[in-house]
């Protein structure tokens, strides 16, 4: 449990990271927060750090960014277990201490004040900040209710850390008169509607193949989506369990969590007596904090649990032991639950839109996190040339260029709308004097040779671009353009398909090679894309035997990481002298 | 278009051995303040071919009284660096056009983005 600390002390934190991206996110805490205690699971990375929130809450690998309240052994509940002991057991183990509540409230009081505090300017993202400005516009009425509301659970603190919270909302102010107001209004709407969205699609989700895409986007907004993503059998598990909960459960009690908004949204809006939840947040003077509870059960688990009853049972615990009130809608305070076979764990996010959601990013081509993970693989230096031959929106260069202020880069893209776009994109992330943009063909860079020290390059591919079959004629050509440009010992970072992915090692290990009937053992080890890429490869085969072998291009490394619907291989080659 | 860019670009039109450094024929340049890095200039000028640079700066009249040769230790002369740093930053092509020396094919600058595509019968 979060106790509350002096700003020197260490704050336990944990993010959650799309598939693959784990090992990025492990390697940039250490690096960055000098995090200690780092754990990897399958979609979250668990660390402590000192470092202050502006440096946490600017994690590039990450998804969302939470304050850890409480991590535990899994809890082992069997099937046959009445709901009443079940439930007995859940608030004993989970709910503990009221003191550890508090303190942790406290905690996320003081860092979402820092947060709100290290971002004055305009651009930054921190939605937190949204909801808390939210606060300050009602200040008349609702506002006040709001400050009351919070004196109450303050009581309980000591007066020097009253002054705390206190400071935090004067910082807030500040930040409201340098103009962050009208830009976090917008942002909160968009926000919320891409919330809504969300929630629509994960009731109809995993029918048609458009929904996969889809899903990519859900993967971003939020920890309960994610998890659909990623276990998505358990999940149509839980949502048949809600719907025989839903009238039961919300009898008891108004409150539900989100997962069942979207329910509400696909059908029986006007029936389900949970709308309750949904209306107008009106803050009671009364209830000192308002929270929800969002909730995952995997595993063994939800078939005791559904995430709603698990919601329901730990909503009810909590205002009983605090006296806080459950608000769906509009709380100040969001608790997430993750119940799974590895652990329970408990956290408040830091951040309302995710950290992968930046700021500097005006349209988004591929998803920001991948990007980031794909340069820091590439060793950029000080006095780096970088290039991205087939830039797109250019967000690898952003990412990149974000990250390397001594470098250069320099975008390539055939494509006169992508090159507009990366244009805006650059300048609207301040990146235009460092990222300089090109009309050309990645068949045919007109570069000098040996004059580039770093290549990233998002080959695309995909439903989205209808361009594999191009795209697998000319990889070679394309590769040895790139290696072409490449200087002696300069990295070269490509995402690719699975297909891809497979046809590109056929090309580096030889045309002699490609005749083999199977994929050489190694890191792939899907068998149906290399079907297709047998495909492909016969068409590609022409041109391989034109190319030289490209032996200086010396295999380094590969990941795979989720893009959503699909999963993406990033390559990382080192060119030698051969 | 920065000079930074224009050092490493070449004329890639089939047939053509000898493509750089392609020829400005600037009709609008742009003079934008960016902030001065030392660590990056000094990390860059071993990389850039330096003949090709001042040519280049000469050319859009903002060689300032760069040096033909490149000076050793400039990593010290801030002077220098910032003279560097502004001819390779700070001074944008915004249109006109890039010659190639040897075939005297030209490829348009426009808002900025030089268009080095070539046709079919080019490549």
């Amino acid at each position: 449990m979060a106790e509350p600390r002096s700003e020197e002390d260490v704050i336990r934190y944990f993010c959650t990271a799309g598939n693959g991206m784990e090992p990025f996110l492990m390697e940039e805490v250490k690096k960055k927060l000098a995090a200690e205690d780092v754990c990897q699971l399958p979609g979250k990375v668990l660390f402590s750090s000192s470092a202050g929130i502006d440096k946490i809450s600017d994690l590039k690998a990450a998804e969302r960014l939470f304050l850890l309240l409480k991590q535990d052994s899994p809890l082992r509940i069997s099937a046959h277990t009445s709901s009443a002991k079940a439930a007995s057991v859940l608030q004993y183990r989970l709910l503990g201490d009221k003191n550890q509540w508090t303190g942790a409230v406290m905690t996320w009081s003081r860092l979402q004040g820092e947060l709100a505090g290290s971002r004055t300017t305009a651009r930054t993202p921190s939605s937190a900040l949204g909801l808390m400005i939210k606060i300050e516009e009602g200040r008349g009425s609702r506002g006040k209710e709001e400050e009351e509301g919070s004196c109450l659970v303050e009581s309980r603190k000591s007066p020097e850390e009253q002054r705390e919270e206190e400071n935090g909302n004067e910082r807030l102010k500040s930040g409201e008169q340098n103009g962050t107001r009208t830009l976090e209004k917008k942002r909160k709407r968009n926000h919320e509607e891409e919330e809504e969205e969300a929630e629509r699609k994960n009731v109809e989700k995993g029918k048609s193949a458009e929904r996969g895409r889809r899903r990519e986007e859900e993967a971003e907004t939020g920890m309960d989506v994610e998890f659909n993503s990623y276990h998505g059998t358990d999940v149509n598990q839980s949502t048949t369990d809600l719907e025989n909960n839903v009238e039961s459960s919300s009898r008891t009690m108004d409150f539900t969590e989100r997962l069942q908004n979207g329910m509400n949204t696909c059908g029986d809006k006007d029936q389900t007596p949970l709308i309750v939840g949904k209306s107008k947040p009106e803050l009671s003077s009364s209830i000192p904090v308002s929270f929800r509870i969002s909730c995952k059960c995997t595993g063994s688990l939800s078939r005791c649990f559904s995430a709603q009853e698990v919601s329901s049972v730990m909503g009810a615990g909590l205002s009983r032991l605090l006296g806080w009130k459950v608000d769906l809608k509009n709380p100040q305070l969001e608790i997430n639950v993750y119940l799974g076979d590895d652990l329970c764990l408990l956290g408040i996010p830091l951040t309302r839109s995710p950290l992968a959601k930046r700021s500097y990013i005006k349209t988004t081509g591929l998803r920001s996190t991948v990007a980031w993970a794909m340069t820091s693989l590439a060793h950029i230096q000080p006095g780096s040339r970088v290039i991205d031959p087939m830039c797109g929106a250019g967000t690898i260069l952003i990412e990149a260029a974000q990250e390397h202020e001594a470098a250069c880069f320099l975008g390539l893209d055939i494509d006169d709308g992508q090159l507009q776009k990366a244009s805006e994109n650059t300048a609207f992330a301040e990146l235009g004097h460092r990222i300089h943009l090109l009309k050309a063909s990645s068949l045919a860079l007109p570069l000098t040779g040996s004059s580039v020290d770093a290549v990233i390059c998002d080959l695309p591919f995909g439903r989205k671009f209808g361009t594999k079959t191009d795209m697998a004629t000319n990889l070679p050509l394309i590769l040895a353009e790139m290696e072409r440009v490449l200087c002696v010992g300069g990295t070269l970072v490509l995402l690719l398909s699975p297909q891809l992915s497979f046809l590109l090692k056929k090309v580096l290990t030889g045309p002699s090679s490609h005749q083999e009937a199977k994929p050489p053992p190694g890191t792939e080890n899907s068998p149906s894309p290399s079907v297709c890429a047998t495909k492909q490869q016969a068409k590609a085969s022409p041109q391989l035997s034109l190319l030289p072998r490209l032996s200086s291009l010396r295999h380094e490394a590969t990941f795979r990481v989720s893009l959503g619907a699909i999963d993406g291989l990033i390559h990382k080659y080192v060119k030698t002298e051969c | 278009m920065k000079l930074l860019t224009h050092n490493m670009l070449t004329s890639h039109v089939k047939g053509v051995s000898k493509g750089y450094p392609l020829l400005i024929k600037a009709t609008q340049v742009k003079v934008n303040e960016v902030d001065f890095n030392p660590k990056f200039v000094s990390r860059m000028i071993p990389k850039l071919e330096w003949g090709a640079l001042v040519q280049a700066a000469e050319g859009l009249g903002h060689r300032q009284d760069l040096p033909g040769e490149l000076v050793s230790d400039y990593e010290q002369n801030e002077d220098f660096l910032k003279k560097v740093h502004r001819i390779l930053l700070e001074v944008e092509v915004m249109e006109g056009c890039l010659q190639c020396p040897e075939s005297g094919r030209e490829f348009p600058i426009s808002k900025g983005i030089p268009n080095m595509l070539l046709n079919e019968d080019e490549v």
